[in-house]
């Protein structure tokens, strides 16, 4: 390639910057579109609302990817605005639960809330709100009906858990969630997106010492694989 | 689906929604519809939003980040905000594809309420916005007192918010940090957020502790908090200002200029941060460092309110060090189409002239230096120094020693007590060989405002407050700058209230206007704190009837 062509490389991170804009907006219209279609109750008892269903969780997931995918980007290149500040627990949980609602009721996954009341927190609301939605997503893939989102101050730590009533998580998997916290990324055929950028945002919440982290369980309240985030 | 009451509170809010996007504008009708809105405008841009904002008040602004050409979504907010288009109570909500700095960790006084990242759904816009109602609601009084300067009773109201425990407690406790420091009362402030941090790493607690430092004049400890949080949160903006500004006061303009590099990387879209690193790199030569930074802060204010000529200016001068005199003309040019302002329109000359006169032309020059003299003429007192130097400097070269006279003297009244200020005056003298008039002009000027404060609190001392009064506020008048006479003024007027037992509200306002000026003038001075407490003891004068 000659210096004249080599000029000519386009800037990347503008024409990402600028996608990711567009397609922000495409995917809002398009999931206000959806959950509006979905919460219609005429709309129920026709055919098509069993494959709504399905493609909701997909347009969830594509937004959550993108979402990852840019805040992964930013906190890399070292500019992403991290903003640490105090929230009250249970409006987070509040809103989270909110958000999920549609994606919940069309699968008809029940979602229990379990919160500390009057608890206060100091974290990055959208990165949270990132991770736990993220989460539940997945996790209602694997229930069996039910779901337990349960938040509390457990040793100096903000304690998040997902909770649900599936078969749990497989070892590797389980695994994998202790090896991502320091760092090490196992390949288990999954892109490892999701657990990557989970683990990322507990490390980024430090206190006095102490830094955040993921765990991957099995058992909990519902028996089934547990996602948890505690926060310093 | 909603709950009655959310429902109640929608249908008596007045929203406004911009966005360039029909799909956006659309969906966010239906949203606040459903939630229960029923006044609801839409702008497709920041000049409509802005033309709506003068006619119309809003309880709620819903605006996005992303305007296409033009204002973006900040500076619509920066507009409102500087023309008071918005009320204390209004919401503003930004709406935008990406977090970005400037959103949630810029300058304090033009962040909006919150912000909103898409996609959202119906439930996150009727859940934030009902927060941030909310929150506007509880603070409302604080804010007020805030806007009117009684500081006081915006501390006492925080105190009594967070001891009923209606929450907000965190947006409390950093609010009244703030104030704390603002009062003057460091002690207490330093208290605070040592209280704060004892609990966890809060990085405004950091840089509000590194704030006290820097103020009591231990610029050491203030550099150490703030590096360790710009180590820690890189992003944290805030820090970064005032660590330049340490740095330079420490005389160490390299590094200043490093920290506002860095942080310029960060958030690129700062226009007061460009416009900081286009000064360092003036005073440090780098010219073309500087040229960027100016250029580049022009750019960004194009559609800002927040524009400012000494930008231009700056830009001026290095196009003119860097032998460039038709694109310094160019910028100068551009001064006085953009500001109307005899500041900035004289600065723009004095530049201007000194180009003619470098470039040896004597007619030119000695044409604008006329101009400049006419500017000059009852304007001089107001002039900040700087301007007023560079002009004084002008104009003695073209052989107008009276005026350039009257100029300096101006800057000795108002700076009677900053010995690097009276150091320039001297050397303008020097320059012009006319060292032994210089001196003179001082020396008499420096006694005026000796003599004017002596007989002023003489007839304090008298019990002749009145008279104290009348002439002080007189001498204000002929250096509105001067701290001494400003403190000494406002005390005046608070013996004033004090004997008349009670605290009448336009002597309030005036004394509250004054030592804010002296606050912005020296932040540490001691006396504003002390002289505000005295103040806020005396008791509110009754209304008439």
């Amino acid at each position: 390639m000659d210096a004249s062509q080599a000029s000519e490389t386009p800037d990347m991170t503008m024409f990402l910057a600028s996608a990711i804009h567009d397609m922000k907006n495409s995917l809002s219209v398009l999931t206000g579109f959806m959950e509006d279609s979905l919460g219609d109750a005429a709309l129920r008892e026709q055919p098509i609302y069993k494959k709504m269903a399905p493609m909701f969780y997909e347009v969830k997931r594509l937004n959550d990817n993108l979402l990852e995918l840019l805040t992964i980007y930013k906190v890399d290149r070292k500019f992403y605005p991290f903003d640490l500040a105090e929230h009250a627990v249970d409006d987070l949980m509040a809103e989270i639960e909110q958000q999920s609602g549609t994606l919940l009721n069309t699968q008809n996954v029940n979602l229990e809330l379990d919160v500390q009341e009057g608890l206060y927190w100091y974290f990055d609301r959208d990165l949270v709100l990132g991770v736990i939605s993220h989460a539940l997503n997945n996790a209602s893939r694997y229930t069996r009906g039910s779901l337990r989102l349960a938040a509390a101050e457990v040793g100096g730590f903000l304690e998040l858990r997902v909770e649900d009533n599936g078969g749990g998580y497989p070892k590797a998997m389980i695994e994998e969630g202790v090896a991502v916290n320091r760092g090490v990324s196992f390949n288990t055929g999954s892109t490892g997106l999701g657990l990557y950028f989970s683990a990322m945002v507990a490390k980024m919440h430090k206190n006095q010492g102490r830094a955040g982290e993921i765990l991957l369980e099995n058992g909990g309240k519902l028996g089934g694989g547990c996602f948890v985030l505690r926060l310093p | 689906m909603f709950i009655d009451g959310d429902h109640a509170i929608f249908s008596s809010k007045r929203f406004l929604v911009v966005d360039d996007f029909q799909g956006m504008r659309t969906m966010f009708r239906e949203m606040l519809k459903s939630c229960g809105a029923k006044e609801i405008d839409v702008a497709t841009n920041g000049k409509e939003a802005i033309a709506l904002l003068e006619v119309n008040k809003y309880d709620v602004v819903l605006c996005d980040y992303n305007l296409g050409a033009g204002k973006n979504g900040q500076q619509v907010m920066e507009e409102a905000k500087v023309r008071n288009l918005i009320g204390l109570a209004t919401a503003w909500i930004v709406v935008s594809a990406e977090k970005t700095t400037e959103m949630v960790l810029g300058a304090m006084e033009y962040m909006p309420d919150d912000y909103i990242i898409k996609p959202f759904t119906e439930a996150i816009i009727r859940s934030r916005l009902l927060a941030a109602i909310s929150r506007k609601e509880l603070l409302h009084d604080v804010e007020k007192a805030i806007y009117e300067k009684d500081y006081a009773s915006a501390i006492t109201l925080c105190d009594e918010k967070l001891k009923s425990g209606i929450g907000h407690a965190g947006d409390l406790i950093r609010m009244k940090a703030g104030l704390l420091i603002t009062a003057g009362r460091r002690k207490q402030a330093k208290e605070l957020v040592e209280k704060v941090l004892a609990q966890r790493d809060v990085p405004w607690a950091k840089v509000d502790l590194a704030k006290v430092h820097y103020l009591e004049g231990e610029l050491d400890l203030a550099r150490d908090l703030l590096l360790q949080v710009t180590e820690v949160n890189r992003t944290y903006m805030g820090a970064y200002d005032l660590l330049a500004k340490i740095f330079e006061e420490k005389g160490d303009l390299e590094e200043a200029q490093s920290v506002l590099v860095c942080s310029i990387d960060l958030s690129p879209n700062s226009a007061t941060r460009q416009k900081a690193l286009g000064d360092i790199a003036q005073k440090l030569g780098d010219l073309d460092l500087a040229e960027k930074a100016f250029r580049k802060t022009i750019a960004l204010t194009e559609h800002s309110v927040l524009k400012v000529p000494s930008a231009y200016i700056g830009l001026a001068k290095i196009c003119t060090e860097k032998n460039n005199p038709s694109e310094a003309m160019r910028v100068l040019g551009e001064v006085q189409k953009t500001f109307d302002c005899t500041q900035s329109t004289i600065h723009a000359k004095v530049i201007e002239g000194t180009l003619y006169r470098k470039n040896r032309d004597m007619k030119a020059a000695q044409q604008i230096a006329k101009e400049v003299v006419g500017l000059v003429k009852g304007a001089a007192s107001a002039l900040p120094a700087g301007v007023a130097l560079e002009a004084a400097e002008f104009i003695m070269g073209n052989g107008d020693a009276a005026t350039a006279a009257e100029l300096l003297k101006a800057v000795v009244l108002n700076n009677h007590e900053n010995e690097v200020v009276l150091e320039q005056v001297r050397a303008v003298f020097k320059r012009a060989d006319m060292e032994e008039d210089g001196e003179e002009l001082v020396t008499a000027s420096l006694r005026e405002v000796v003599d004017c404060n002596n007989q002023a609190v003489h007839l304090a001392q008298a019990g002749k407050l009145e008279e104290a009064v009348a002439m002080l506020r007189d001498a204000r008048k002929m250096m509105p700058g001067n701290k001494r006479i400003l403190l000494n003024l406002s005390y005046a007027l608070i013996l004033l209230m004090q004997r008349n037992g009670s605290r009448e509200l336009a002597m309030d306002r005036e004394v509250r206007d004054y030592l804010e000026q002296v606050r912005k003038l020296d932040p540490s001075n001691e006396q504003c704190g002390k002289y505000r407490n005295a103040l806020d003891a005396i008791p509110i004068a009754r209304a008439a009837a």
